[in-house]
């Protein structure tokens, strides 16, 4: 048996990935491997191929060429499928995307019934739970538009996790907010991180990263040009760049 | 008898009659324009060259041909070729496909202002394209647009007065007071009071539509 995909193997593996856009290549050669339970953060330039990179992994953008494995099937090409393997992957955008015609129980529990087949009651039961968790017990018949934007993003989270995802991808979360909301958004990507699941994170919170993730990875012209653990990260960022990059960011 | 008065006492059974039948029709023709309206919108935004192109053929024809000819094919032209279709099928039929037309460029453009990562969510969460259109996109571009129904329906009471001067034996309220009129010779009258009947309707709609936008309002 190939060792990506024993149980074992990394969750998410992507060999030789590129991707453009017209002349434009975003992605580069990307190769890069995540292991369950682990949280990677991944800074870089705008218009560095971060989003791509993300929307990539869950088959929202088709690439050129190389492959992109999930728990050791390849995502590419698999027609209807795709689907199954969506529902496996939360993800979270930086303008939450709630969709504003709904309250935000409704929200929650619109995939897993709809999608799943969950009943009604199961859904909204555990939709209640997830709201709990993320801080925001009492706002289930609002509608979004009457929440914060810390609010709507923490409750983005939650629809996301209510198909029992095993990986979570978040394309900067907190870039939409006022500064003193942010804080609430990280403290519950934080406590998902702690709980096991595995997260890619694009974002520009050095603190997040140094706090809670394994590794962060700096992505220049859709190359990844580093790829370490936060602590050898800030010691000694080996790219020029990348350091340039992250003194910039911290000391703004 | 006459005066306004008199004219509305001695022939209300009919007018009220002609009356209903336009209710009747104009309710049936928003459910096809309605129904049509939302496939054909759909086939607009489909990812696929040729539903879109289907679409497109669609609304150009029906938004190009007017109702009165469309009528006289549906009617006459399908009857001359064979086609058992009666008049309530032909009268509902065309005023229903014509406003569908209206309605599907409304979604349309609902639609896309509906925005990209509305399907991007969707997607995410497991959604099928298809599926996230009907669950998401839709809904949302239904309630964007209920103004603009709201004056395709007026336009469509408006126009079933079409259905009942053109050669259907469809006795709606327009018809019943041309017979009324061509009998007694009291035009101003009988027109009045047909006025007054189809300002019932359109003054209803408004208000109903009024309410719908309230009720279904969507804040971003
Ligand atoms: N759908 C698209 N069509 C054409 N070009 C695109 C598309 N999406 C992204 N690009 C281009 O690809 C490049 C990488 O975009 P991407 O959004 O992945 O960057 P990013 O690292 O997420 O940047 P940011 O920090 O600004 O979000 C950019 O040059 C962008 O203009
Ligand atoms: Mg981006």
């Amino acid at each position: 048996m190939e060792e990506s995909k024993g149980p074992n193997g990394p969750l998410v593996e992507l060999s030789g990935v590129t991707k453009s856009f017209g002349d434009n290549v975003v992605l580069n050669e990307i190769d890069l491997r995540i292991g369950r339970g682990e949280a990677v953060v991944v800074a870089g330039p705008s218009g560095s191929g971060k989003s791509t990179m993300l929307r990539c992994i869950n088959g929202l953008e088709p690439i050129d060429s190389g492959s992109i494995r999930f728990g050791g099937r390849a995502i590419e090409g698999i027609g209807r499928e795709i689907y199954g393997i969506r529902a496996q992957i939360g993800m979270v955008f930086q303008q939450f995307n709630l969709f504003p015609h709904m309250t935000v129980i409704d929200n929650i529990t619109l995939a897993p019934v709809r999608v799943q087949g969950t009943s009604v009651e199961e859904a909204r039961r555990r939709g209640r739970e997830l709201l709990e968790r993320v801080g925001i017990p009492d706002k289930e018949d609002d509608v979004p538009a009457d929440l914060s934007g810390g609010q709507q993003q923490r409750v983005a989270i939650a629809r996301a996790l209510a198909v029992d995802p095993k990986l979570m991808l978040f394309d900067e979360p907190t870039s939409a907010l006022d500064p003193e909301m942010i804080r609430e958004v990280l403290d519950v990507m934080r406590d998902l991180a702690r709980d096991g699941m595995t997260m890619i994170v694009v974002t520009h919170e050095m603190g997040f990263a140094r706090e809670v993730c394994d590794r962060l990875i700096f992505i220049d012209e859709g190359v990844i040009v580093e790829d370490a653990p936060p602590e050898e990260f800030f010691k000694a960022t080996g790219s020029a760049r990348a350091k340039e990059f992250v003194d910039k960011i911290i000391h703004h | 008898m006459s005066g306004l008065w008199g004219v509305l006492q001695e022939h209300f059974p009919e007018l009220l009659a002609g009356f209903l039948v336009t209710i009747r029709l104009v309710a049936i023709a928003f459910v096809i324009a309605m129904v049509v309206g939302a496939v054909v919108a759909a086939l607009r935004i489909s990812p696929s060259k040729w539903l879109q192109r289907i679409g497109g053929v669609y609304v150009e024809t029906f938004r190009n041909i007017p109702l009165l000819v469309l009528l006289f094919i549906s009617f006459a032209g399908l009857r001359r070729a064979g086609v058992p279709i009666t008049p309530w099928i032909a009268g509902t039929a065309s005023l229903g496909l014509y406003t569908a037309a209206y309605v599907a460029e409304a979604l349309r453009s609902g639609a896309f202002a509906v925005g990209k990562g509305q399907i991007d969510a969707a997607l995410s969460l497991g959604f099928s394209y298809a599926s996230a259109l009907r669950r998401i996109v839709i809904p949302q571009a239904f309630r964007s647009v209920i103004p603009t129904i709201g004056s395709l329906v007026i336009a469509m009471i408006r126009n079933s007065a079409i259905v009942g001067v053109s050669l259907l034996a469809l006795p709606d309220l327009l018809k019943e007071a041309r017979i009324i009129q061509s009998r007694t010779f009291e035009t101003g009258e009988v027109f009045f009071w047909a006025a007054i009947g189809y300002l019932v309707l359109t003054l209803t709609a408004t208000v109903a539509f009024r309410l719908l936008e309230r009720r279904f309002e969507v804040r971003r």
